[in-house]
């Protein structure tokens, strides 16, 4: 069994339960065991695009330093630390980009982890669980772990932002990515291709300027339907509590009731695996899944 | 066809000098080809479109700059420095806009306003985000 150290960021534990569970579940499965990194921290969410604001920086170049000590424990492992939120995953990829350009501000960054008797070294790569499925899985074992094939299943990726953006952060091709559409077709689902796939949601505006959340979610999840999808995949905790819950609030104004079940990519890896159903914490949803794929005969 | 005649004197260098060196970015690498604006998500909510306000910060109009909802209507997707012909971190130079305003008056968002049924209902990622987005 390959270990990866794993590191799970907030929204694991608390709204995104389900994805952290999925997850670790069919990577067991898949021999890529995802261990989490003991005494981790939040990264910050999203990077700091100032040139000189080093105190940003320090929380995730923390979880470097952090995730490169965990690599002792493990077994069978490489210098990756894996992610799945896919706002981790971009912060970590930049900061690491970032002090490698710049060997000055790793040092002062390095000052003030000293005092934790910690420092790094830039000698991690970070990645995305997806790029792991994709690089070092490969589709075919994914394919071969299939139990239940998602039949019926027409679903939409939705990349968000982070996943491809910037250049430094990007998982796959900036403008046309095929990961999740490959990885939907391993599974057995037919992936439906919208235009509005990395439309951004609207991010942490939710917290303060709701409408505009409202306005995006209404255009991306219109954008899914109008193709024929029947529901949507993320990697993004944050795309997926604001598409979920926007459209309940949508549902709840308008009297709609055609509205997307929103899947973590895991989520649906699992089901197709055959993993137990409690790990998806569908109870954790709005729009609850169950009622499509009890539907699709997929429970 | 009217003009308006504007100051360009110290300050206004000043203004552009400081968005400069938070952003790290040559403001003057604009060509002014509107293709930020055309593929920002958002262009429809802004007072200003993200060309304009780049326009305004070439020019040193610090308070068109500041008086515009530009920088904070924009949630930081990256879609304008992914496609920037002249390959200027355009949403860099938002931050450095919201990042200007904030080390003044580090409040653009009040935690405390926040409900608590709100703050607890919402994602960590959401509430972190924005607090780093809009606090000082
Ligand atoms: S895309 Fe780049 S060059 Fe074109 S207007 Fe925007 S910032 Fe200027
Ligand atoms: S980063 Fe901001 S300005 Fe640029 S496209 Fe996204 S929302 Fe618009």
């Amino acid at each position: 069994m390959v270990q990866y150290s794993y590191f799970p960021g907030c929204n694991l534990k608390t709204n995104a339960k389900g994805f952290e569970e999925t997850a670790i579940a069919v990577s067991k499965k898949l021999n890529s065991e995802l261990v989490e990194i003991p005494n981790w921290n939040c990264c910050g969410t999203v990077h700091t695009m100032t040139t000189d604001n080093l105190m940003k920086r320090i929380a995730p170049v923390r979880v470097l330093a952090r995730s490169k000590n965990h690599l002792e424990d493990l077994k069978d492992t490489s210098n990756h630390v894996v992610t799945l939120c896919s706002m981790c995953n971009s912060t970590l990829k930049i900061v690491n980009e970032e002090v490698k350009e710049n060997p000055d501000d790793l040092e002062t960054i390095n000052f003030q982890l000293e005092e934790d008797n910690e420092t790094y070294s830039i000698d991690m790569e970070v990645k995305h669980f997806l790029e792991v499925l994709r690089d070092s899985i490969g589709f075919e074992q994914i394919r071969s772990n299939v139990v239940k094939p998602l039949e019926g299943l027409k679903v939409s990726p939705y990349y968000g932002c982070m996943l491809l953006h910037p250049e430094k952060a990007k998982i796959d091709d900036i403008e046309m990515p095929t990961v999740l559409e490959d990885l939907m077709e391993s599974l057995g689902a037919e992936a439906i291709f919208s235009p509005l796939f990395k439309y951004c949601c609207g991010s942490y505006h939710i917290v303060d300027q709701e409408d505009i959340v409202a306005g995006q979610v209404e255009k991306i999840v219109e954008a899914a339907r109008v193709r024929g999808a029947n529901a949507l995949a993320v990697a993004c905790p944050l795309c997926a509590y604001n598409i979920d819950q926007q459209q309940k609030v949508i549902d709840e104004k308008t009297g709609r009731k055609d509205s997307l079940p929103v899947f973590y990519f895991s989520q649906l890896m699992a089901l197709a695996f055959g993993e137990s159903l409690e790990i998806n914490h569908f109870e954790d949803h709005e729009i609850d899944p169950r009622i499509l794929l009890e539907e699709l005969k997929l429970l | 066809m009217s003009y308006e005649y504007i100051k360009f004197g110290q300050e206004e260098k000043d203004f552009i000098e400081k968005i400069q060196e938070i952003s790290g970015q040559n403001i003057y690498s604009c060509y002014q080809c509107g293709k930020c604006s055309a593929g920002c998500a958002f262009s429809n909510k802004m007072d200003k479109t993200v060309n304009q306000l780049i326009h305004f910060i070439q020019m040193g109009q610090k308070e068109k700059v500041l008086k515009a909802n530009t920088h904070w209507i924009c949630a930081s997707c990256l879609t304008c420095t992914i496609r920037c012909p002249r390959e200027i971190d355009v949403a860099a130079l938002m931050e450095a806009v919201r990042e200007y305003i904030l080390r003044e008056e580090p409040e653009k968002m009040k935690i405390a306003d926040i409900p608590k049924d709100v703050l607890n209902k919402l994602p960590n990622i959401a509430l972190v985000g924005s607090f780093r987005k809009k606090t000082g």
